[in-house]
């Protein structure tokens, strides 16, 4: 590694820019906070507490800040209408590593506004400044009490947030972070104890806010920070409401790797190629909502997912459809010898099988979809090259994608799209059959060679068996012996700076997309999805690429 | 998804109890102050609150000599030490005994309730206590990490 962890989290330009922007305000905060307290003549009883009551107001101050912005980043649906629009300001695809920073920030400021606060009370205490015990501040009065239940749901969420956590048990993250709820009502309430005023009792009122402003000094944050938690609290109505229109399961398709299709039709659901959407089964389980890519184009009459079983909750959903293990195995084993079996003009690898509800089970299940929420490989018709990876299970997205492109090819709008680049990095490709069998169809559907290519990386050890299979079938084959596809596999991880220099080259030198202008500058788009280590690889490649000529942007997709 | 592991879960809690505690330990060298001195104690103005004579024995171990936060310190550090872990306890016997942490973190909720900044310190040792507990039921096993795992050249 050329560089250190703290060069790649804060001296990168972009994060450079927003450290500088970030921690400025957050330090601005602090300092304006502890001014105003300092300088407050009809708080000068307060002012006897010193530093520490200047430090308390100060991070007080930051933490309403911290307060407002911690929702703004989940606002999923506000996001979806703002990103194609904002895409040049920030990064709307980064709002949960955004919602982290400002989660780390408000625990470094709790800590920096407790210990003041803990000082402030035991200075009470001694001077008497107000006739009161440390005690009674801290368990008796709002703003401890609330500030105290903050702590402890803070402890609880952050604990369970943390990704080896999260990827163990979702449930627990998932119920655990809905302790926000109550994190933000004591976040409003925090002030109503008065505490901050210049009288020696609190000033209560009988109307809202319950204290008068004439006596009790806060900051009044609360009329500011309460506005994100409204929309937020409003957004989840509303997605409720949404998730509650007419949706019906229309078809269950089992593919022969064990991927179930789901084919749902709901009217009401609007989406574009590469987004995902929030699936719940009331039959599995009531509350939860999981994620899943949409693998369907717009122009499907349907919105399908497709869900491979592997975690509780996906399992649940299998015997709950009467795809249980059994039938998976059974047809997982007729999809291995599929590899033998040559049936058509190009072999399938074993056909996918319907589950029929008709046949004395039980019906399907209700289902309810909630979304459709934002993917940056929307803007794929913006640039002339879309280079399109996906890597393992993170292919998913390009189903519907490539499928979209697929439509908009045939209706003759592919907008300034000149050429596609599908790169599939894969461990083996058995598991994804289903995705195979679109990739045919896709692949078939092809009139001009070149504007779509497949690139297939097989990156899995191969036995000495498989390789002199693979030699021998695939001499002369018209169809690649593993994926069925007229792509050859290759094997071994992609060398990414190999591909964007002979890209560029290509581009440069005229060859790439014929009929193009020199002199305009090209617009090449990745769009990965998968893991990060090899974002990373890939997007050092473009920029080390991007030329006066070319142009490599990168977007990456996250779950 | 699948199923919580609770003793890395509680690892979390009992990280962030031990470093609350450490933190408080601090404070409370500087301001030091028997949590329990309101039992029996007397308001005065001005002298803050007076503590009763029968609690003399803490007010002389906290108060006087900040012998629990300077012990609670030292004890918060070799959990800290078990927890994170140090390089020295990777791999031993004692790093992977659920019932050593639920021991100490008890011991660390006691110490921390003593002093005033303590308690937000106890109330987590006994969360992160009560996680290592249902590990414990649940029969969790810490194992010790596999060699060369993930570790390139060194396989």
């Amino acid at each position: 590694m050329g560089e250190n962890w703290f060069q790649r989290e804060f001296l990168a330009p972009k994060r450079l820019v927003f450290n500088i922007i970030f921690y400025g305000l957050h330090f601005f905060f602090f300092g304006y906070g502890w001014h105003s307290q300092a300088t407050n003549k009809k708080l000068s009883a307060l002012n006897a507490l010193t530093w520490s009551v200047w430090t308390s107001r100060g991070a007080g101050l930051v933490l309403a800040f911290d307060g407002g912005l911690i929702l703004v980043p989940m606002l999923r649906n506000v996001i979806r209408v703002v990103r194609p629009r904002l895409t040049w300001l920030f990064p709307a695809d980064e709002n949960i590593w955004f919602h982290r920073q400002v989660a780390y920030s408000m625990a470094f400021w709790a800590m920096v506004h407790t210990t003041a606060h803990y000082v402030n009370f035991f200075n009470v205490e001694r001077t008497q400044v107000r006739p009161e015990r440390a005690l009674d501040i801290h368990y008796t009065q709002a703003g401890a009490i609330t500030g105290h239940f903050m702590l402890f749901i803070m402890v609880l969420m952050y604990t369970t947030a943390h990704h080896k956590v999260r990827a163990q048990c979702f449930e627990a993250f998932w119920y655990t972070h809905h302790l926000a709820f109550f994190f933000m009502i004591g976040l409003y309430a925090h002030a109503t104890g008065c505490f901050v005023r210049d009288s020696p009792d609190p000033d209560y009122i009988t109307s809202f806010p319950f204290y008068s402003t004439e006596h009790c000094l806060g900051y009044e944050s609360w009329r500011f920070t309460i506005w994100p938690g409204i929309l937020y609290f409003g957004e989840r109505i509303w997605r409720e409401i949404r998730a509650r229109r007419a949706t019906r399961l229309s078809k269950v398709l089992v593919h022969p790797s064990g991927a179930m299709e789901l084919r749902i039709i709901k009217p009401s659901f609007k989406y574009v190629a590469g987004q995902w959407l929030f699936i719940q089964v009331p039959d599995v389980s009531g509350w939860q909502w999981h994620p899943f890519t949409i693998t369907s184009a717009p122009e499907d009459p349907y919105v399908s997912v497709h869900i491979r079983q592997v975690g509780d909750w996906t399992h649940g959903l299998g015997e709950r459809l009467g795809a249980g293990p059994s039938v998976v195995a059974q047809l997982t084993a007729a999809a291995m010898k599929g590899k033998e079996k040559e049936d058509s003009v190009y072999g399938t690898r074993g056909d996918f099988v319907e589950l029929d509800p008709g046949s004395g089970a039980r019906p399907l299940p209700a289902v309810r979809i909630d979304g459709p929420y934002g993917a940056p490989a929307e803007d794929v018709f913006n640039v002339e090259v879309a280079v399109l990876i996906g890597a393992g299970i993170g292919v998913t997205p390009f189903a519907s994608i490539l499928k979209h492109i697929w439509y908009r090819q045939r209706k003759g709008n592919v907008g300034s799209l000149k050429r596609v680049e599908f790169f599939w990095v894969c461990r083996d490709a058995p598991s994804f059959g289903w995705f195979q069998s679109l990739l045919q169809e896709v692949e078939a559907a092809q009139a001009d060679p070149n504007f779509l290519r497949i690139n297939i990386y097989l990156t899995q050890k191969i036995s000495e068996d498989m390789l002199w299979n693979i030699a021998i079938n695939d001499a002369g084959a018209e169809y690649d012996p593993l994926t069925l596809l007229r792509t050859r596999t290759m094997f071994g991880r992609p060398d990414w700076k190999a591909i964007y220099s002979r890209m560029r080259e290509a581009v440069e030198a005229g060859q790439y997309l014929p009929g193009t202008n020199a002199q305009l500058k090209t617009k090449v788009g990745t769009y990965f999805c998968g893991p990060s280590v090899l974002a990373k690889a890939i997007k050092t490649a473009c920029d080390s690429e991007t030329s006066a000529n070319v142009n490599f942007s990168f977007a990456k997709e996250h779950f | 998804m699948g199923n919580l592991i609770w003793h890395e879960w509680s690892r979390y809690v009992s990280l962030t109890a031990t470093v609350y505690t450490l933190w408080a330990a601090f404070w409370g060298i500087l301001y030091r102050k028997f949590f329990w001195d309101f039992v029996g104690g007397t308001l005065r103005a001005p002298g803050g609150l007076q503590p009763a004579d029968n609690v003399a024995f803490f007010i002389d171990i906290i108060v006087k000599a900040p012998v629990v936060q300077i012990l609670i310190m030292l004890h918060a550090f070799a959990l800290l030490a078990l927890e994170f872990p140090a390089p020295f306890l990777k791999g031993t016997g004692i790093y992977r005994s659920i019932p050593l942490r639920i021991v100490m973190l008890f011991g660390q909720a006691f110490l921390a309730v003593l002093f005033y900044q303590g308690t937000n310190g106890t109330i987590y040792s006994l969360t992160a206590a009560i996680g290592y507990t249902r590990a414990l039921m649940l029969g969790e096993e810490m194992k010790e990490a596999k060699d060369h795992r993930g570790r390139g050249g060194k396989a």
